[in-house]
């Protein structure tokens, strides 16, 4: 029985090989990209990600790797360190936190791998570009809409939920909030909601129910595809309460259309995706990048149009 | 010569017996805490406050059930987060992309869980690898394939007026509460497991079981097909909730339940249900779903800070398990 075991597990570790061999033949001779995220792979926002970047791929006729650390920074390194280790054509990277990539970028750059930033950043580490909103601008933004429309004034709390507390967009976000709210004396209060959908619905339900929040700003893209339901089972109108923040979502682009969202932050998710992928292989090529691109804009209910219609196309 | 599964039935010894009982001491820590959190708020009994715990509550309580009963013959399963997530995104996909009728999809749904229940009791009961690694790895794989078939896309869950989403999902009003069908079954489920644990043969296998797998086995005890039941009914509990829920919030989405798992076994020990085996209770469960439940809600209502949740709930469930432990030792002294 044991040698019959044996046997087997020689024979599909053979074939195994095999197979991958192949497909690894089969992809000889593209430039081969490194994609590292710290999101999760089922985030609204990182699905559309996912979509670009392999569009990109696609159509550049690069191989890419894709992988997603679901919030953890240490695997993410761990992630990084192998793909250096393969000496690839590119990297591309998020930077959920700042100094992670120190070491790293400089290793890189000695091994003459081009290194770019997308989503979150980290100028100091010496990236070559990067792609995505600048995050702290996004928290004052929102902050500045809630101020500027007359949502909150002095001394009211208002409610940020996050899905990873700690995670450098939560941080960012906040420190564009702090800078707008703080001069002014308006309170927030940054809530764990975890990535659960029926526990982040509970948790926020819970919230709302229990401090009447002024105002709400979705610090991330789950929390803010749940507003629409947590309003509901929080008896609470749509439009009674003003809700700003991340919209890189299809249930969060028909809450802005219903009246539940004020205004929300659409991040150009496959954009964000195929851009890195674009400029890396310029990189590649020996064009210099040294240019960042920002993808980000605001819309409301008279621009979310085009961006339902995005995702009725899916 | 039967082995009685719950403590705590009246008889002759009656009163002494009931206050002896883990669930007796878990409900009596249960009324301290709704207390104690009704002072410092008075919106934790407000209807909307206990309509939103009901909302959430009969889902995890559903798997606590199938839990209770597989940890009473001295087993865990640490899939059924991942079961709760897999099952609802295959009867979508069923539906969405290969046009399946929504009742034959959720039985498909429904036989995928049998089939990872069987798995997991076979391997367990057959090749003898310890429930925790073999259900850990049933986690990743699970969890894996959600991911995989979905490509990490939430699916919109089935919304079509009508039977399906009237029998799992519907809602009700009993005067200002408002409350879900998930709550009749939750109700109906426990019935039937108090029924099976208290009066039933098998409850007394599964118990024997758990206390001593192999006298049970030399009284003639069919172990192992007993626990691949248990196994297989726990996973379907897991996938029939997770239904439930998917239907609740119109989303099917692969990462639903992360979690759920530790949550579930902390209510179902936290109730009075013995980790090593030998000793379960159904109503200590709904107790321990209960106190869980009130806890994450309660912290948010007194105010806790956003970030310490985590924290409170932590320490709040040490602090019943040791009270727990000691009103059992006290009992037990008297």
């Amino acid at each position: 029985m044991l040698k019959f075991g044996l046997k087997l597990a020689a024979a599909a570790t053979v074939l195994a090989g095999v197979a991958f061999g192949s497909a690894a033949q089969a992809t000889d001779g593209q430039k081969t990209f490194y994609l590292l995220s710290h999101g999760g792979p089922s985030d609204a926002f990182w699905i559309d990600w996912n979509a670009g970047a392999t569009k990109a791929c696609d159509q550049l006729k690069v191989t890419c790797k894709i992988s997603f650390s679901g919030g953890d920074m240490a695997a993410q390194k761990e992630a990084f360190n192998s793909a250096l280790a393969a000496k690839p054509d590119g990297i591309a990277t998020t930077s959920a936190q700042p100094g992670l990539w120190t070491e790293e970028v400089k290793a890189a750059k000695a091994a003459g791998i081009p290194i770019v930033f997308f989503n979150t950043d980290d100028p100091a580490t010496g990236r070559q570009a990067y792609v995505g909103a600048d995050l702290k601008e996004a928290g004052a933004i929102w902050a500045k809409y809630l101020v500027d429309h007359k949502m909150v004034k002095q001394g009211d709390k208002v409610f940020l939920p996050v899905e990873v507390p700690g995670a450098s967009y939560q941080q960012l976000e906040t420190e564009g909030i702090a800078g707008v709210f703080d001069p002014l004396g308006i309170k927030y209060d940054v809530v764990d909601c975890g990535t659960d959908p029926a526990g982040i619905i509970a948790k926020m339900t819970d919230y709302m129910v229990a401090n009447h929040p002024p105002a709400i700003i979705a610090l991330g893209d789950s929390v803010a595809a749940s507003v629409k339901r947590v309003f509901d089972g929080a008896g609470i109108a749509a439009g009674k309460v003003p809700v700003v923040g991340w919209g890189n979502s299809k249930e969060t682009a028909e809450a802005v259309k219903d009246g539940f969202v004020n205004a929300a932050a659409w991040q150009y998710p496959s954009a964000q995706g195929f851009m890195p992928v674009a400029l890396l292989d310029l990189a590649a090529s020996g064009e210099p990048i040294g240019y960042d691109i920002h993808t980000f804009g605001l819309y409301d209910s008279s621009s979310v149009e085009p961006i339902l219609k995005l995702y009725e196309k899916k | 010569m039967a082995v009685t599964a719950e403590d705590g039935t009246p008889s002759a010894k009656g009163r002494s017996n009931l206050m002896r009982s883990p669930q007796f001491s878990s409900f009596v820590i249960l009324v301290i805490l709704l207390a104690v959190f009704a002072i410092a708020d008075s919106n934790f009994l407000s209807p909307l406050n206990i309509s939103n715990m009901m909302a959430f509550l009969p889902e995890l309580g559903i798997i606590a059930l199938g839990m209770t009963l597989l940890l009473t013959a001295g087993e865990f399963d640490l899939s059924v987060g991942a079961v709760f997530g897999l099952a609802p995104v295959v009867v979508m996909l069923l539906v969405q992309n290969a046009g399946v009728d929504i009742g034959v999809a959720l039985l498909a749904g429904l036989l995928l869980c049998i089939a990872i229940g069987a798995i997991n009791g076979a391997i367990v009961t057959k090749i003898g690898i310890s429930s925790f690694l073999v259900t850990l790895s049933m986690l990743l794989i699970v969890r894996g394939a959600a991911l995989y078939i979905t490509q990490g896309f939430p699916l919109k869950s089935w919304d079509q007026p009508g039977f399906f989403v009237t029998l799992l999902a519907g809602s009700f009003n009993i005067g200002a509460f408002r409350l879900y069908t998930s709550l009749w079954w939750f109700i109906g489920l426990s019935l039937l497991a108090v029924y099976v644990l208290r009066y039933a043969k098998l409850g007394n296998w599964i118990s024997a079981i758990g206390s001593n797998r192999n006298a049970a086995v030399a009284r003639g005890v069919p172990a192992d097909a007993v626990k691949i039941w248990l196994f297989i009914l726990t996973s379907v509990l897991a996938g029939l909730a997770g239904m439930i829920s998917a239907f609740r919030i119109s989303a099917a989405s692969p990462v639903a339940g992360t979690g759920y798992e530790l949550e579930v076994i902390a209510m179902v020990v936290v109730g009075g249900t013995a980790l090593t085996g030998g000793r379960g209770t159904i109503l200590g469960t709904i107790v321990g779903a209960l106190m869980l439940r009130a806890i994450r809600n309660g912290i948010v209502l007194v105010g806790v800070p956003g970030l310490a949740y985590n924290i409170f709930v932590g320490v709040i469930i040490l602090a019943m398990l040791i009270l727990h432990a000691l009103l059992q030792k006290n009992a037990a002294r008297g």
